[in-house]
């Protein structure tokens, strides 16, 4: 009883904190208060800047109806379940949380505040009032794969991971499977940065990998830092992670893979406003628009850009899927059948690597 | 106009408290002209940072949370630092403490009862001190300095920290995402008042505070730092080893910063993972400083700083301000009061002719 | 290893060294005068947004290499007014001023952030700095070149000019050098003000010469490597050379191997990333065992000096 009464002190208490707040535009029908946290800034030319053009995509859409709050910088931990807690004491009734180390405090804000919704993204997790999205940028990878598999001169490809996780190691994969598909002469050799953030040792790292010969490499760090080291050096090339990378190296980045979290925020919004929001968990890919292959560089001959579509067709239309069996890894084992996938349930589980990646 | 420094009979008691309230005064001020200079909100950013936290009653939890590991940790620090012995490493041992009650954790995670807790936060506080004895050990043994060591080591814990979450201690049932498990409910501190976020870490910090301050004010103990700090030399012919005082400075140093770090874990994580380094060891040494090395100064200095970091994100929240600028009225309150130091063991003096000046020196 | 992929590893080593070689060298100055400045990672910073800044805006890198210089000067400047003006404490306002750094950088850079740079390339010509084989030696940025430059010079100023001794006593011992009439305070403004325009152009390495780009935190934590460096070169130039190489080798050569397959996965790269740390305590026991008195740390290190006693 006492616990339910400082409950509701506190709700209250809320209120009247964000009221001064509101005061600006206090029309009849207030807008949604949509709120998003990120981990790092809008500006980082990946990651961050995607969700930022989310959000920018969901203000256009809605217009009156919405108006959001961005905090950037956010360390995964403690600190961010204040930031939830604070951004929910405020009156969001949607907050969407950019990464998969808020997770464990957005479930927990989430039960405080059970009228509000959250939106945990790449989470593995769900609540009554908490989901997850996710996009599945492996699709992407597998067409890179095909572009990369094709183009090599020296059949050396290569691959720069942040930390070995089943995302990271899955989009490995996707990229490997494809490329050797096309050209199974080629190895594709991965080095891991262990850290999100290091400008300097990814640009270490790609020329590392240029100078073993390596002309064609993906990468799932968030900034354009290797596509610019791979312009100076005059490789055939690289590929955007996030978003259009092209102003930094016109010549290096071949292709890009974007995030577009547009629709997904302009869904989720307006189901909010319609109060048909239910808990979710989703995880579109190239079929339904949330991963977009950016422009091919003219440097491409057509017979590959041909190639890389066909690929893309065929997993938006379904006749192809990434990790269609057979497929053997690295050491020579056939992990899947014939006949048989990976599904979205055994993705996670993977902690192996294809035939053909050196890691 | 000249003016030239004269040195105190006594450091001023008034300067001593006075110059902190100074600093923070002059930063809201200095900072709210500056920041409406360069085409912020100034005044917006001032009474968010500073104010909203202490104005708003629902930021009181966030200040206990935020607070509690940086007295704990400074009030370490500071009896170190009083025995002039410069532990800056309290991040490593932080981190060590922190991932020895893990261990513990980890050891445990099936079993229930009321002794896990008090188990981890005892291997905390002993994973922080043996962290610690390291440099403590070099100091003595081979007169190794160890702002250095205790520094190098800080570096070394974070590898060791991403090593367990990624490989040994990684959750089996987390999907490869580098974290340990969560720690069952007999694992993680209980909260204290319903409703909110503060957890026993809380009672523990200014528990912490209160007995270093009787120690330190009223022991022989505190007393025996103190001249070790002051007058190495006299220290000796008094009978105190010097080599006695480092190894107990740095050890309740590394203990404390340790206690901290497992109280960390166990409470506001619930879990290891790599972003458990949130720089409450560097930025404890800031509270040392601020709180003028004595305990009951260090509670009201964390919750000074405590209050810049919650206001900081209010302001982000409310006024858009950008996160960075938080760093920079941080940075300059800082400024702010070690320049204002001086006025402790010195008066400010306005010299008129040069020559009367020279008689005097 | 062929030579070819030799000659590309030794120029990622180069290039790896030289920001925390000059950030170590300015520091190591610093120190030799008895100042500990904690805030190299700030003056990095400070000095790698206005390099980008200025380079970007002018188009001329060596613009912005000065400006830098200048920027990072500046703000060691607040903190030798505090330690050395009002004898503030000097491990609390290194920390400060690594605080102030990030903060300023990361405000002052954002209209900044999404802008590509052109690299600042080698001056000579073209058929020596791309040739497959010279390139080894003409290939780099001209912040290489000074970098050794600096190395030489800071060398024979230490061991060889008188300016190099009084610094020297100045750090080995204050009161003996205030009492032969030095100006102990003079002397540490200087090496501070050399420690911060050295932090200014390690900082400019990375917008000119290894990320063309401006983000936060660019450096990415390479002040606090060259914090360790000068301990781990014992404060002595050479070694400094010697040991940021060593480090740059140990940063880079884990790249290599982990792309060349294999051999780096017998032990865990976080142990890679713990060497240097490890390897800079263990020279300090060593130097603590040699007892030699030019390889120890300066007496007066981190030590306030009051001229007013």
């Amino acid at each position: 009883m006492s616990m339910l009464s400082r409950r509701n002190i506190l709700k209250i208490g809320g209120a009247a904190a964000a009221l001064p707040l509101l005061g600006r535009g206090a029309y009849a029908q207030e807008p949604l208060k949509v709120g998003f946290v990120l981990i790092g800034t809008p500006d980082d030319n990946g990651w961050n800047h995607g969700h930022d053009m989310g959000r920018q995509a969901m203000e256009d859409a809605l217009g009156d109806k919405v108006t959001s709050t961005v905090v950037t910088n956010v360390a995964e931990g403690p600190d961010s379940e204040r930031v939830f807690r604070e951004l929910a004491q405020q009156g969001h009734k949607l907050i969407f949380g950019t990464s998969f180390g808020f997770g464990d405090y957005m479930l927990k804000v989430a039960k405080e505040f059970p009228d509000v919704k959250f939106e945990w993204a790449t989470g593995n997790a769900t609540a009554p009032n908490l989901s997850t999205y996710n996009a599945k940028f492996h699709e992407g990878r597998a067409v890179l794969g095909t572009i990369a598999g094709m183009m090599t001169e020296t059949n050396k490809l290569a691959y720069i991971g942040s930390i070995p996780i089943p995302e990271v190691r899955m989009g490995i994969n996707s990229f490997a499977i494809a490329a050797r598909k096309v050209n199974p002469d080629v190895s594709i050799k991965v080095v891991y940065i262990d850290s999100w953030f290091d400008p300097a040792k990814e640009a270490d790292a790609t020329r590392a990998l240029i100078d073993q010969g390596v002309d064609i490499f993906a990468s799932h760090m968030d900034g354009p830092v290797s596509l610019q080291i791979a312009e100076e050096r005059g490789i055939i090339g690289g590929f955007g992670q996030g978003a259009d990378m092209s102003a930094f190296a016109p010549k290096a980045q071949l292709t890009s893979i974007i995030d577009v979290w547009g629709p997904h925020y302009i869904e989720a919004a307006q189901q909010v406003l319609d109060g048909t929001w239910v808990e979710s968990s989703t995880w579109p890919g190239l079929k339904e628009g949330e991963v977009v292959i950016g422009p091919y560089n003219e440097k491409i001959p057509a017979d590959v850009v041909a190639a890389a579509e066909k690929v893309r067709m065929g997993i938006i239309d379904g006749s192809l899927h990434p990790f269609a069996g057979p497929i053997m890894d690295n050491a020579g084992t056939e992990r899947v059948a014939e006949g048989d996938i990976i599904d979205d349930g055994e993705f996670w589980a993977v902690d192996w690597y294809a035939a053909g990646v050196e890691a | 106009m000249q003016f030239r420094l004269e040195k105190r009979q006594e450091p001023s008691r008034f300067m001593l408290y006075a110059t902190p309230v100074a600093a923070v005064v002059l930063t809201m001020v200095l900072g709210a002209i500056i920041f409406s200079l360069i085409g912020f909100d100034g005044l917006g950013a001032v009474r968010e940072i500073f104010l909203t936290p202490l104005i708003n009653p629902l930021k009181w939890q966030d200040l206990a949370v935020k607070a509690s590991p940086l007295i704990i940790i400074a009030v370490g620090l500071s009896i170190g630092y009083r025995a002039n012995v410069w532990n800056i490493g309290a991040e490593g041992q932080y981190i060590v403490g922190g991932l020895a009650g893990t261990g513990v954790a980890l050891a445990t995670w099936e079993m229930t009862g009321w002794w896990l807790l008090p188990l981890m936060i005892i291997a905390g506080i002993a994973g922080g001190m043996a962290y610690a004895a390291v440099p403590a050990l070099l100091r003595v043994k081979f007169k190794v300095n160890e702002i250095l060591t205790t520094l190098m080591l800080t570096y070394v814990s974070v590898q060791l920290l991403n090593y367990l979450v990624l490989g040994p201690w990684i959750n089996p049932t987390g999907y490869g995402q580098a974290q340990t498990r969560l720690f069952n409910a007999d694992q993680t501190l209980p909260y204290i008042i319903p409703g909110t976020i503060v957890q026993l870490g809380t009672p523990i910090a200014l528990l912490v505070a209160l007995v270093a301050w009787v120690l330190m004010s009223k022991s022989m103990f505190g007393f025996q730092i103190r001249v070790v700090g002051l007058a190495p030399h006299a220290a000796r012919y008094g009978g105190f080893s010097e080599g006695k005082t480092i190894w107990l400075a740095l050890l309740v140093g590394g203990g404390l910063a340790g206690l901290a770090g497992v109280l960390e874990v166990a409470g506001p994580f619930g879990r290891m993972v790599p972003s458990f380094p949130t720089n409450y060891g560097f930025t404890a040494i800031i509270v040392a400083f601020l709180g003028r090395l004595n305990p009951l100064g260090i509670v009201v200095a964390g919750i000074v700083l405590a209050i810049t970091f919650v206001g900081g994100q209010v302001a982000q929240t409310t006024i858009g301000l950008p996160f960075p600028a938080v760093g920079l009225f941080q940075a300059m309150m800082l400024f702010l009061l070690l320049a204002g130091d001086i006025l402790v063991r010195y008066r400010l003096r306005r010299v008129v002719p040069l020559a009367v000046a020279e008689d005097v020196a | 290893m062929s030579p070819d992929l030799l000659i590309g590893l030794i120029i990622t080593l180069v290039g790896a060294s030289t920001p925390i070689l000059l950030a170590a060298l300015g520091e190591l100055v610093a120190e030799k005068s008895g100042v500990l400045n904690l805030g190299v990672e700030g003056m990095m910073l400070v000095g790698a947004v206005i390099c980008f800044a200025v380079t970007y805006n002018t188009g001329n890198p060596w613009l912005g290499i000065v400006a830098a210089a200048l920027a990072s000067t500046a703000v060691a400047m607040i903190f030798a007014v505090l330690t050395l003006g009002l004898s503030a404490n000097q491990v609390a306002t290194g920390l400060a001023l690594t605080i102030f750094g990030t903060g300023f950088s990361a405000l002052f850079g954002r209209a900044y952030t999404g802008k590509p740079l052109a690299l600042f390339k080698s001056i000579f010509p073209d058929w020596l700095a791309t040739h497959p084989v010279l390139k080894v030696l003409f290939g780099y940025s001209p912040l290489v070149y000074f970098s050794f430059a600096m190395v030489a010079l800071v060398w024979w100023f230490l061991a060889k000019t008188r300016g190099g001794l009084i610094l020297r006593a100045v750090g080995e011992s204050d009161i003996s050098a205030h009492s032969m009439g030095y100006s102990v305070i003079g002397v540490r403004y200087g090496a501070v003000a050399f420690g911060g325009a050295m932090a200014g152009i390690a900082g400019s390495c990375f917008p000119l010469m290894l990320t063309p780009q401006w983000v936060e935190g660019l450096t990415a934590g390479r002040g606090w490597i060259a914090l360790a460096l000068v301990v781990f070169g014992a404060w002595r130039p050479i070694r400094l050379l010697g040991g940021a190489y060593l480090f740059g080798l140990v940063m880079t050569i884990e790249l290599y191997a982990k792309a060349g397959g294999g051999v780096a996965h017998v032990l865990p790269s976080q142990f890679w990333a713990a060497l240097p740390y490890l390897a800079t305590i263990l020279v300090l026991v060593l130097i603590s065992l040699r007892q030699s008195s030019n390889t120890s740390a300066p007496a007066c290190l981190g030590k306030p000096f009051l001229p007013t006693n």
